[in-house]
């Protein structure tokens, strides 16, 4: 596909240049950068390393209307997006455009989720290299990388002056058409240089972690004592699953106003103890050990046993914003220490 | 300072103890300024026990946050004690769980350390950026000595400690059964300069400013699970029957959740800070619950948490008690 | 079956008749439906074992199995526990009412594979409901089984589900046996708990299959002493329920292991939950 480049200081005009788009950035709003609709190209920031709360949330927003309907009648009105519709991310990072190629692999599964799937027919990602991974980054674990391609149309990188933009896909072509002239092309020295970097920001990677044997050791450690040395300190808040931008688990609430009414599905987590609470009073979750032994044995061993693929892009946001120091790679390192049969001991 | 052979020495005493189930305290975290709540059940486990300036989550939070299975017909209910080791702001929450009757006096040990401040990583980043190698820290009246991979810089107290710290009336345990060090002495006072500051602007500059927080907040209740009084069995936001919050999370909602749990926290809130230190999209949830712990303390001459004999105040009438904010 | 281009959206059902199964406060109330939708009416079609999402439009849906065989045709049958706030606003519901349906959803008893076995069901309270499609289904297809043995208890008489059905059993010849958890006046059949009853009875596992549903106490004893009768697990079988939103793998929230139990279950052989140590949590 195509080579292009700009000046970094020409980025708000190259967003601008986006409107046959709807544009979605990181933009800095009450501190935090978050990804939102662009109404502005000026306040649109590339200084952030990445943001708190992953870009899943344009695929999959916190809070997103099934279909209403009035309270006493029976239609149904869906509210579906357009897979039509044209959508432009820019400045994702690849471990969470990363995260799109493997959830999608649940939301495909017997029944096809078309809210998920038109949200992201819908979009043409434009991905934003990694100069300077986190203290606790370790996508390459994982089979990403500061420079990873995977679900991207498109990716930048920042050389300095320079923006050099690399496309992948026809989608990530298409929305170079629709900038008219703002790009210019770029050759040989800006692919280099990219390279250059990507290799770099890999060398800078101080976390990883070996994930041979776990798929199949996790459950084999139901009920481990050693669970607890995490559990035991666990808030049972949903910061960790939350923040994942591979996590996907949802409620389903009505909401009424007046007669009018939606069902709308919302994020939700295993980390609360009424998310697995029967209407009986039955928790088959009872505790945060058994629930911090799901999270782990989910991402780890569930999803690769159904999916083949792990349901984690090694961001390292859950241990970024844990406030109480779960780390999940001690909590592998540490898996893979404990012996099965202490469990069925236990 | 507390002497952290010593400290290691009395929990392991304790925990030898028949009568004690699982101590609370900090150990070093994986990375960076991280220190981790730790709760061990062994005293062989005592030696990962540590307290310096990173030792800044509320152990006190972990007391009622532990979650029991049903007992087997047959077998006993384990009713042994529980450790604990608090800083002065920790042992406020303790005072106030004892005040609420949260449990009896006696299902705790309390080992109190005395404590000259603890480190906002928020703070810290700014100083230090994204540190990976483990970072220790020292502090004195003066100064916080960070060892970041044995590179000790010396920073002012009032660049890198939490601000609760900084304006700290209670530095000292309120509630123990043995101190593991000698009180320090009380650097500052309190004149909710910080709340006087926000109450100066006009509704509409509060409102813009709290719509942009609370659009912020996805809910995750992180703030409400840390927090050492917020220990409902059943919390009024996730209850299904009445519901009374929905669970979308939008500016109406997200409003509702936090002025909710600041009003339950009017009279109790100990400011330990924890809600605001956790929250992942940097929401000053204290701002809320200090204008409410000034309005208390003015109209009602009541401060939670620091007597274990107090009433509390939403559950005592005092006919002196003003009325004129009843519409 | 399901809307073919978004699984989220049910279909509304009127409710034909209505009735209370049991009293209390967890009374069980069936009722049977039809869907409003002539296209799907006609191509509505599910197996013993399915579920569906049940509800109403403003409170919420929840899983229930089809509590009628797919042999009983021109309606579908659920009987629902009062238990919590999608329940309880169901049993507020009375025939001429509608609610909405969406499924079928999961899998089923392989009964194809079962043919020409003796069929033993061991059922608790309201663990019957999921076992009277196979009863029923086996009952009108008589000449493909062998022995159908219907086991089935509940705390007293009253908390009986589909009582009146049980004689039908008797006269039809279908071995049938009831019992209640204490004792009570002229209760003619037997006294104690489901899985002492299943010793009393102990049928053979020769050329059999044994499929149990009820409290989850109840099915761990069942299991174990259909073990001791000498069943293996492969014929062993079980229903199994969590808490669902989605119904279609999708919301997380039921797994068991690597399982989701809306989309894999709800319906596991013993052999394969044997493997899972979650399942009987």
């Amino acid at each position: 596909m195509g080579d292009y480049k700009f000046a970094k200081t020409k980025l708000a005009e190259v967003i601008g240049a986006m409107s046959d788009y709807q544009v979605v950035a990181p933009v800095e709003s009450g501190e935090v950068v978050r990804f939102a609709v662009v109404d502005d190209p000026a306040k649109v920031t590339l200084e952030f390393s990445n943001t708190n709360v992953p870009p899943k949330e344009l695929m999959f927003p916190e809070t997103e209307t099934l279909f209403r309907f009035r309270l006493g009648g029976t239609d149904l009105e869906p509210e579906v997006p357009d897979a039509a519709a044209r959508r432009a991310v820019f400045g994702i990072r690849p471990c969470d455009a990363m995260a799109y190629t493997i959830v999608e692999k649940l939301y495909n599964w017997d029944f096809p989720d078309p809210y998920f799937n038109n949200r992201r027919e819908a979009t043409t990602l434009v991905g934003y290299a990694c100069a300077e991974p986190c203290a606790n980054c370790f996508c390459p674990s994982l089979g990403g990388g500061p420079g990873s391609e995977k679900g991207l149309d498109s990716i930048a990188f920042d050389l300095g002056d320079t923006m050099y933009l690399k496309t992948l896909t026809d989608k990530g072509e298409e929305l170079v058409k629709a900038l008219g002239g703002v790009l210019e092309s770029a050759g040989e020295a800006e692919a280099r240089a990219a390279a250059k970097q990507v290799e770099e920001a890999e060398g800078k990677i101080r976390r990883s972690i070996d994930t041979e044997g776990i798929a199949e050791h996790l459950p084999e450690l139901y009920g481990h004592p050693f669970w607890e040395q995490f559990s035991d300190r666990c808030l049972s808040c949903g910061i960790c699953t939350f923040l994942c931008p591979t996590c996907h688990c949802f409620d389903i609430q009505d909401e009424s106003e007046g007669l009018d009414a939606r069902r709308a599905r919302m994020w939700d987590t295993c980390m609360f103890s009424e998310y697995s609470l029967h209407a009986s009073g039955h928790n088959p979750r009872p505790t945060r050990k058994e629930r911090t032994c799901n999270r782990v044995s989910h991402k780890y061993s569930f999803f690769p046993t159904n999916f083949d693929a792990i349901a984690c892009v090694g961001c390292g946001r859950c241990i970024n914003y844990c406030p109480v120091n779960i780390d999940l790679l001690d909590i592998l390192e540490k898996s893979k220490q404990a012996d099965a049969k202490e469990a069925q001991d236990a | 300072m507390v002497d952290e052979s010593k400290l290691r020495e009395k929990a392991a005493e304790v925990l030898a103890r028949e009568d004690v189930r699982r101590l609370i305290g900090w150990k070093r975290g994986t990375y960076g300024f991280e220190a981790a709540p730790c709760v061990i059940k062994d005293a062989s486990e005592a030696e990962a026990l540590i307290f310096d300036p990173t030792c800044v989550q509320n152990p006190a939070s972990f007391i009622t946050l532990e979650e029991k299975k049903p007992v087997p017909r047959g077998q006993e209910a384990d009713t042994r004690k529980i450790a604990v080791m608090v800083k002065g702001c920790d042992s406020r929450a303790i005072v106030q769980q004892l005040v609420e009757k949260a449990y009896d006096r006696d299902h705790v040990i309390v080992l109190g350390i005395p404590c000259l401040g603890v480190i906002d990583r928020r703070k810290a980043a700014a100083l230090f950026g994204d540190v990976a190698s483990q970072v220790s820290a020292k502090v004195d009246a003066e100064k916080v000595a960070v060892d970041v991979g044995g590179d000790v810089k010396t920073v002012d107290r009032k660049d890198i400690l939490m601000d609760k710290c900084l304006r700290c009336r209670y530095p000292n345990p309120l509630v123990y059964d043995e101190l593991l060090a000698d009180e320090v002495e009380k650097w500052a006072g309190d004149e909710f300069a910080d709340v006087g500051e926000f109450e100066g602007q006009s509704p509409e500059e509060k409102w813009a400013f709290w719509e942009e927080q609370f659009s912020k907040c996805i809910r995750c209740y992180s703030c409400r699970n840390v927090c050492p009084m917020c220990y409902c069995v059943e919390c009024v936001v996730t209850k299904l029957q009445p519901q009374w919050t929905r669970r979308a999370t939008d500016i109406s909602e997200n409003t509702v959740y936090h002025i909710q749990r600041a009003w339950h926290l009017a009279g109790r809130c100990i400011e330990c800070m924890e809600c605001q230190r956790v929250c992942p999209v940097d929401i000053p949830i204290m701002t809320l619950n200090r204008k409410l712990t000034r309005d208390v303390k003015e109209m009602f001459e009541y401060e939670p948490g620091v007597d274990v004999e107090a009433q509390p105040l939403l559950a005592s009438y005092n006919p002196q008690d003003p009325e004129d904010f009843i519409m | 079956m399901m809307d073919d281009t978004n699984p989220y959206l049910p279909y509304t059902a009127k409710i034909l008749e209505a009735w209370f199964e049991t009293p209390g406060d967890r009374c069980i109330k069936t009722f049977k439906v039809s869907f409003e939708d002539e296209k799907v009416r006609d191509t509505w079609s599910h197996r013993p074992g399915q579920c569906a999402m049940v509800g109403r439009l403003g409170t919420g849906e929840s899983m229930f199995c089809i509590s009628s065989s797919p042999t009983e045709e021109g309606y579908l049958r659920f009987s629902i526990m009062r238990a919590g706030k999608n329940t309880a606003a169901l049993h507020e519901l009375e025939a001429g009412d509608t609610m909405t349906v969406r499924g079928p959803l999961g899998n089923s008893f392989p009964v194809e594979e079962w043919e020409g076995k003796n069929i033993i069901t061991i059922g608790g309270g309201i663990g019957q409901a999921p076992l009277r499609p196979v009863i029923n289904y086996i009952r009108a297809n008589k000449d493909s089984y062998g022995d159908l043995t219907v086991l089935y208890g509940a705390r007293t008489s009253e908390d009986h589900c589909f009582k009146g059905e049980f004689e039908e059993f008797f006269s039809e010849g279908t071995t049938c046996h009831l019992s209640v958890d204490v004792e009570e006046e002229k209760w003619p059949h037997f006294v104690g708990f489901v899985p002492t009853l299943l010793m009393e009875v102990s049928p053979s596992p020769d050329n059999a299959i044994a499929v149990t549903c009820g409290p989850p106490v109840m099915i761990n004893f069942v299991v174990q002493n259909l073990e001791k009768l000498g069943f293996a697990p492969e014929q062993i079988y079980t229903t199994l329920e969590e808490r669902m939103k989605c119904g279609i793998g999708k919301c997380g929230r039921c797994n068991i292991g690597n399982l989701y139990v809306c989309k894999d279950g709800p319906v596991f052989s013993y052999a394969t939950l044997k493997k899972i140590p979650e399942a009987f949590a």
